[in-house]
C-alpha cells in the first residue's frame, strides 16, 4: 500500500510540475505539429508549385518523304499542352528564337524551348542528331529541369519507337513482307499513344505504370503521405521524449535528497525497498500517461493510424518497459539534480541520434540501422514502426520481448546501485 | 522506564570519529537538550536513533526496542522532525501531512481525524489547502514538526528545530514542545542555544568531540563551575601581554583569549576584578571594557572545554 502511496504522491507531484508536463506532453507534440505545418502540403498527396511558365518554339516540318503523320517536334510541343500537366506547366507558343528569348528576359516564361525545323528530317537520317534547345532563367532550377527531363524523356520514347520500327521491319522483311505507309503511321501511332499513356500514368497513377508503392494504412484503409510522414515523426517524438520523461520522473529521487524528504522517509517506518519500488512505480506509470495522452493526440491532431489495438498495446509495454530500465540506470549513476542536465542530454539525444528518432523518415544506410539493435529506443523503433505498417501483433512478439529484457536488465542494474546506494 | 537508552555509541566516517563512545539515557516522559557546538556529534547520534545511520559500535534503543536489530519497531514509536525543513513543496499542508501519515501507517477516518488535529496543533488549519512552498520559513517550521506528531509517538526527536526563524515562531514552536511534554511525549531536543536548553529540559546532555561531556539537570550542570563567575574583558592592545601575569592573579580559576577578547571564570569578581585592573596598570594594558555573567550553561561548557559554546 505504502508503494502505492508514495507512486501517487510522485504522480501528483510531477502533474504540478510545468516543465515536466511541458518536456513530457508539449514538446513533443508542437515539434510534430511544426513538422506538420511544415510538410502540411503533402496532403491528400496534393503537392503545390508554382506552375512552370515554358515557351515552346517549334519550327518543325514533316520531311515530304516521311512517313510519318506529324513532325516530331508536333509531340514535344504537345506534351506541354497536354491536359495531365495543366496543373502545374503553363505553355505558351512563340513564333521563333527571338521571341521566346525575348519572353524569357521579361520573365514571361522561365524556360523556353527551341525545336528546330530540320528536328524530324535530321532525326529521321540516321546518325544526324540536331538538339533541341532548352533556355532558362538562370535564377531557376527546378523549371528548367522538369522541362530538360520531359523532353529527353519524350526523345527517349520516339527512339524507343524507331527501335521497334526497326525490329518489327526485319521481322516483316524476314518474312517476305513489307510494311507500308499507313502501318507504318499506325504502328508510330499506337506507339506514341502507348508511350503518352506510360508518362501520364508514371507521373499521375504510378500503380498504372507497374510501380508498386506499399501503403503504411493500417487495417487496408486508405492514407495519405502526410498520415504516414507523421506517424514517424510522431513516433520518434514519442520515443525520445517518452525516454526523456522516464530518466526526469527518475530524477525526483535526488531531488528528495537534496529536499531531505527522502532521508525522512528512511525515519518513517518504511522499508528502504518499498519506498525505492513506490519511486520505479511512478515512472512507470508516469511514462505509461504520457503515451496514451501522446496516442490520443497524435490520432486526434494529426490523424495516426497507431495500428492495431494489440500491436498498440505491446509497444506502449514495451516502451514503458525500456524507458524506465534506462531511467533507473541512468539516474543511479548520478550523485545530483546538476549532474543530470549534461548527462541525460547526452545519453538521450545520443542514444536518440544513433536510434534513428530523428531520421525516420530518411532512408539511412543499413550499417547505421544496425546501430538501432543495440539500444533500446532503436528496438521501441522498431515495435512503432511494425504497428504503424498494420503488422498483427504475433508480429510484435520479437521487439516487445527484446525491449522487455533490456529493460528488466537496466533496471535491475540501476536498482541495485540505488539499493547499495541507499543502504539501510 | 528509559525512552531513549544509547551505550557506547560510536560512529566513523573514515577516519573521522563522529561519535566517541556517547552514552545517555532519557526517560519516559521527559525532555533531555543535547547541546554542544557545531560538529559536536549531536546530528549523527540523531541519524543513528532515526535510523538514517548505522553505528560502528554501540547500540542504541527507542522504547526498548534496538535501533539495529529492530528497526522498523523503534521507528514506529519515533517521530522525527529534521533540522531542515523536509517537506514536498509543490503540495498542500495538509497534502504533506496525510503522506507523512500514510508513511506511518495511518489510514482512513484515523488519518483524517490526526491530520485536522495536527493542524490545529500547529496552528494552521486554515492555511492547509496552500502550498507548502508559498509558507514562510516560520510556517513551514510548524508544518515539519507537525508531519512527525501525526502517530502519536512516544518519542519524538527535535533536531535544531527553531535555527534560522524569527523569535515569534521560535516561540511558538517551544511552547508546542513544553505541550506535548506535558501530554507525556519524551523529547530528544538538540539545539546550540544554552536558553533553549535552559527553559525547555529536565536534564541536558552537552556534547563535545564525539562524547557526552556532561550530563544532569540545569542546576547540576552549573554546580560544575561552582560559584564561579564569568567575566569578559575588552583590552586596547593584544591580551597576549598581559595573560600570563592574570594567570598568577589569586582567584582567577580559568582564564583565556579569543579573538582579542579575554574571557576569566573567578570565584568572587568583587574581589578579583580590582586585582586585574591593578596588574593591567603595571603592565601598561589599557582594559576599554568589563561584562560580569552570573554562572550559566555557556560557563559549565566554556569550564569542561575552554572554548564558547558557539564557537
Amino acid at each position: 500500500m505504502k508503494i502505492i502511496d508514495i507512486a501517487f504522491k510522485d504522480l501528483t507531484r510531477s502533474m504540478r510540475s510545468l516543465f515536466l508536463i511541458g518536456m513530457a506532453l508539449a514538446a513533443p507534440l508542437l515539434i510534430t505539429l511544426l513538422i506538420y505545418f511544415a510538410f502540411g502540403s503533402l496532403k491528400s498527396g496534393d503537392i503545390s508549385m508554382t506552375p512552370i511558365k515554358v515557351g515552346i518554339v517549334n519550327a518543325d516540318v514533316l520531311p515530304t518523304n516521311a512517313q510519318l503523320e506529324s513532325p516530331l517536334g508536333k509531340s514535344v510541343r504537345d506534351m506541354f499542352f497536354d491536359d495531365s500537366v495543366k496543373s502545374w506547366i503553363t505553355a505558351s507558343e512563340y513564333a521563333d528564337e527571338s521571341a521566346a528569348r525575348a519572353a524569357l528576359n521579361a520573365q514571361e516564361i522561365g524556360v523556353a524551348v527551341i525545336i528546330p525545323k530540320t528536328f524530324t528530317q535530321d532525326y529521321l537520317a540516321a546518325g544526324i542528331k540536331t538538339p533541341i534547345t532548352i533556355l532558362q532563367d538562370p535564377t531557376l532550377t527546378i523549371g528548367p529541369t522538369v522541362a530538360r527531363e520531359m523532353v529527353t524523356s519524350l526523345l527517349d520514347g520516339v527512339a524507343g519507337g524507331g527501335v521497334a520500327y526497326k525490329i518489327i521491319q526485319v521481322r516483316l522483311e524476314a518474312n517476305g513482307k513489307t510494311l507500308d505507309r499507313a502501318g507504318i503511321t499506325a504502328l508510330f501511332e499506337r506507339y506514341a499513344n502507348w508511350y503518352a499513356d506510360f508518362q501520364r500514368a508514371l507521373f499521375h497513377q504510378p500503380e498504372k505504370a507497374a510501380l508498386v508503392v506499399t501503403s503504411p494504412a493500417a487495417g487496408g484503409e486508405a492514407s495519405n503521405n502526410l498520415q504516414s510522414m507523421m506517424g514517424l515523426v510522431m513516433a520518434g517524438q514519442l520515443i525520445f521524449f517518452s525516454f526523456f520523461t522516464g530518466a526526469y520522473a527518475m530524477m525526483s529521487i535526488l531531488h528528495e535528497a537534496e529536499e531531505g524528504t527522502l532521508a525522512r522517509l528512511f525515519t518513517t517506518p518504511t522499508n528502504r525497498t518499498v519506498i525505492l519500488m513506490g519511486k520505479f512505480l511512478a515512472v512507470f506509470l508516469i511514462v505509461m500517461i504520457q503515451g496514451i495522452v501522446l496516442l490520443i493526440a497524435g490520432r486526434l491532431i494529426f490523424g495516426v493510424r497507431w495500428g492495431e489495438a494489440g500491436t498498440i498495446i505491446l509497444a506502449v509495454l514495451g516502451q514503458m518497459f525500456a524507458s524506465v530500465g534506462l531511467a533507473v540506470l541512468l539516474v543511479s549513476f548520478i550523485k545530483t539534480s546538476k549532474q543530470a542536465g549534461p548527462i541525460f542530454g547526452g545519453a538521450l539525444t545520443g542514444l536518440g541520434m544513433l536510434s534513428g528518432l530523428f531520421t525516420t523518415n530518411i532512408a539511412m544506410p543499413a550499417s547505421f540501422n544496425a546501430i538501432g539493435n543495440f539500444t533500446p529506443q532503436g528496438w521501441v523503433l522498431k515495435a512503432w514502426k511494425l504497428s504503424l505498417a498494420g503488422q498483427p501483433a504475433k508480429e510484435m512478439v520479437l521487439p516487445f520481448f527484446v525491449l522487455v529484457v533490456m529493460g528488466i536488465v537496466l533496471f535491475a542494474i540501476g536498482a541495485m546501485m540505488f539499493r547499495k546506494r541507499y543502504a539501510e | 522506564m528509559n525512552a531513549i537508552e544509547v551505550i557506547n555509541l560510536k560512529k566513523s566516517f573514515g577516519d573521522l570519529l563522529a561519535v566517541d563512545g556517547a552514552s545517555f539515557k532519557v526517560d519516559s516522559g521527559e525532555v533531555l537538550s543535547l547541546l554542544g557546538p557545531n560538529g559536536a556529534g549531536k546530528s549523527t547520534t540523531i541519524s543513528i536513533l532515526s535510523g538514517l545511520l548505522l553505528p560502528t559500535e554501540g547500540d542504541a534503543f527507542i522504547m526498548e526496542h534496538s535501533v539495529t536489530k529492530e528497526p522498523t519497531t523503534a521507528k514506529a514509536s519515533l517521530g522525527v522532525v529534521p533540522q531542515d525543513i523536509a517537506l514536498y513543496p509543490d503540495l498542500s499542508a495538509g497534502e504533506n501531512l496525510v503522506f507523512w501519515g500514510k508513511m506511518y501507517g495511518l489510514r482512513g477516518s484515523t488519518l483524517k481525524v490526526r491530520v485536522d488535529e495536527v493542524l490545529d496543533i500547529i496552528g494552521l488549519a486554515d492555511r492547509q489547502k496552500d502550498a507548502v512552498g508559498k509558507f514562510s520559513g516560520g510556517m513551514k517550521r510548524r508544518v515539519n514538526i507537525g508531519a512527525a506528531l501525526l502517530h502519536k509517538p512516544d518519542v519524538i526527536i527535535m533536531d535544531e528545530p527553531t535555527v534560522g526563524i524569527d523569535p515569534q515562531s521560535r516561540r511558538h514552536i517551544l511552547d508546542n514542545v513544553k505541550e506535548l511534554n506535558q501530554k507525556g511525549m519524551t523529547v530528544l531536543y538538540t539545539t546550540h542555544y544554552m536558553e533553549e536548553a535552559t527553559e525547555l529540559s529536565q536534564h541536558i546532555a552537552i556534547m563535545d568531540k564525539g562524547k557526552v561531556i556532561a550530563y544532569g539537570t540545569h542546576d547540576e550542570l552549573i554546580k560544575l563551575v561552582g560559584e564561579l563567575t564569568r567575566i569578559d574583558i575588552t583590552l586596547n592592545t593584544e591580551a597576549e601581554k598581559i595573560l600570563s601575569e592574570w594567570r598568577k592573579t589569586e582567584g582567577v580559576s580559568r582564564i583565556d583569549s579569543t579573538d582579542g577578547k579575554v574571557t576569566a571564570l573567578v570565584d568572587d569578581s568583587n574581589r578579583v576584578l580590582p586585582r586585574l585592573f591593578d596588574t593591567a596598570a603595571q603592565v601598561g594594558v589599557r582594559i576599554t571594557s568589563v561584562d560580569i555573567q552570573e554562572p550559566n550553561l555557556e560557563m559549565v561548557f566554556l569550564h569542561l572545554t575552554g572554548r564558547a559554546l558557539r564557537d
